[in-house]
């Protein structure tokens, strides 16, 4: 049980590192937007 | 009374001329600059509109200008003012290109000094929208991603009037949705939707669909979008935070990854929702002005998966043939119905084209034929599964080819699209392509309800022998052509007909990998030398490279 537990937050911490990583690199490069100002 | 139409600085910047009610001539700013989607001040196309139309400057009486800066800038203003400290920069950004994107002296630098008229951004929207249809009792849907601070709204079009009845403000609103989880998926937003419109019917919707409604909420007709997952208020450099990806559980794709089967299914849960929200207000037009017809606007009117939804509620629906901020620089002029159509930019005649081809002397062999022996010879070569770039007369305004700047092909091989996606046009494999036909056959192949003449739906295909025009759900987003729309391109589809029995052609734009759509004869030779386009066409002359 406590594996698993550990497991599971191993993977979250792993997902959220994945979105911070990613939208660091995106906001690194031109802009990606819809313009609306 | 002689008018100058102008939309400018969100994107697809364009003008027009208008004399009396009619529109002379209008085209986008993009395909002077090559620059997609241009939102810069339309200054060449406002050159190339007077010199084209033998117009001084000196004799436009009025300029209507496609929205009200003012009240654009108190959206801004507020929006930044909700975290001055987080938007100080962007502030200052703002400020320095609205003193330089000022109309007034944008005008004055070309000779022009008269009135400026205002219209509300959706307004113009609108009047392009119900000023170009055929009907005088409407109930008109304007959906974009946001100009002042309208981002939808539902008006009713009554005896040549417009009154607005319903509106959807800022930061409400369903392009900005759309856009941000085409950015989500890697696609660059404003251009990348037709992508994830393309992408959806590889997707399973329920995947992500629970999740993504998660995002809005709706009063009794009107939605919001909770603020916190997105950027739009205080970013210039993306749409969303970290919190969608937790609500999604998935990261952002970046533009050079693969995509995979979750990014299909989001891209499906998107199309989705979309189109749920879409009907909604199409429900809600209905039932607040009882009329039987709809007219639609903004630049999510280009999605013709939704466009084809609004048939439950209404008998027919008018898309105009650009829906877009482009269309706005016209429905700005406009003050009742006018039959205007697509084909209203640049056109070439024999002597230029001769003038030309005569510096291609080494690469092309050229044959100036017979209008009807040109059709004839075309539609053979079409037949034999040849690509042909098919350049005649005016050049279309809008999005979409309309047989007048288009690469042309025969739909009946499925081979056909993956050699124009891959070797022609450089672009996605699950991108599908449009068939053009005879509009008095049109239902025979497709399940349509009304002409399409500006390819802003899609629908059923009912036969299975035009796979290169049929998208992997069985489904096109066809245009029909009648001979009092585009007479040359109808004799050609005619003459397709003929040999096969069957009037249809694949028809894609003619522009290569991330160009603008083809303007004038010399983009459009280079274009066809760099590529492995069989034939170009120009006109009445069919050309040839030297080496084939």
């Amino acid at each position: 049980m406590l594996k698993d537990k550990i497991k599971q937050k191993i993977a979250k911490w792993q997902k959220e590192k994945e979105y911070k990583k990613k939208i660091a690199e995106l906001k690194k490069r031109d802009p990606f937007i819809y313009k609306n100002f | 009374m002689i008018k100058l139409g102008i939309s400018a600085f969100y994107h697809d910047s364009a003008a027009c001329i208008t004399m009396g009610n009619v529109v002379i001539a209008a085209a986008e700013e993009e395909r002077f600059t090559g620059i997609k989607h241009d939102s810069s001040f339309p200054k060449n196309a406002i050159k190339w509109l007077l010199r084209s139309t033998v117009t001084d400057i000196k004799q436009i009486q009025e300029v209507h200008w496609y929205e009200n800066p003012e009240t654009k800038d108190d959206r801004v203003k507020t929006i930044f003012n909700k975290r001055p400290i987080k938007t100080f920069f962007l502030r200052q950004r703002y400020n320095k290109d609205r003193k330089n994107n000022s109309p007034e002296a944008l005008l004055q630098s070309l000779g022009y000094t008269g009135k400026i008229i205002y219209h509300d951004h959706h307004y113009s929207h609108a009047a392009f929208s119900y000023f170009t249809s055929p009907y005088r009792d409407a109930a008109i849907l304007t959906v974009d991603g946001v100009g002042e601070w309208e981002t939808t709204t539902i008006s009713r079009g009554k005896g040549g009037k417009i009154e607005k009845l319903i509106s959807i403000d800022f930061p409400n609103s369903l392009g900005m949705l759309y856009s941000t989880v085409t950015s989500f998926l890697g696609f660059k937003p404003n251009e990348g939707e037709y992508k994830v419109m393309g992408l959806a019917p590889y997707g399973d919707s329920s995947v992500y669909l629970k999740k993504l409604e998660k995002v809005l909420c709706h009063t009794s007709n009107k939605f919001y979008l909770y603020q916190k997952y997105f950027t739009w208020e205080y970013s210039e450099k993306l749409m969303f935070n970290k919190k969608l990806c937790q609500l999604l559980e998935l990261p952002p794709r970046l533009p050079e990854e693969p995509l995979t089967q979750e990014h299909k299914n989001l891209a499906a849960a998107l199309q989705k929702l979309y189109e749920k929200e879409f009907l909604k207000l199409v429900k809600t037009a209905k039932n607040i002005t009882g009329s039987q017809n709809l007219c639609l606007g903004g630049g999510c009117a280009y999605n013709g998966v939704a466009n084809s939804l609004a048939y439950k509620f209404f008998d027919s629906v008018h898309i105009p043939f650009a829906p877009s901020d482009a269309g706005s620089a016209i429905g700005a002029c406009l003050t009742h119905h006018t039959g205007v159509g697509p084909y209203l930019g640049p056109e070439f005649q024999d002597h230029q084209i001769r003038r030309i081809l005569k510096n291609y002397d080494d690469k092309l062999v050229y044959f100036n034929l017979e209008e009807g022996k040109l059709i004839k010879r075309t539609a053979e070569l079409l037949v034999s599964q040849k690509i042909v770039a098919w350049f005649q007369g005016k050049m279309e305004f809008g999005a979409r080819a309309l047989g007048n700047r288009s690469i042309l092909a025969s739909p009946m091989k499925p081979e056909m699209r993956e050699k124009l996606n891959h070797i022609i046009k450089k672009r996605e494999e699950f991108r599908p392509f449009a068939p053009s036909v005879i509009e008095d056959q049109a239902s025979i192949f497709f399940d349509i309800k009304e002409p399409v003449p500006f390819m802003n739906q899609v629908v059923k295909t009912k036969v299975n022998f035009i796979p290169a025009a049929t998208h992997i759900d069985g489904t096109c987003r066809v245009q029909t052509v009648s001979e009092k729309q585009n007479k040359k391109y109808y004799r050609l589809l005619e003459e397709v007909g003929r040999l096969t029995k069957i009037p249809i052609l694949l028809n894609t734009s003619f522009n290569l990998k991330d160009e603008t759509i083809t303007m004038n004869i010399d983009q459009a030779i280079k274009r066809y030398l760099s590529s492995d386009i069989d034939f170009l066409i120009v006109n009445n002359f069919l050309i040839r490279k030297k080496y084939a």
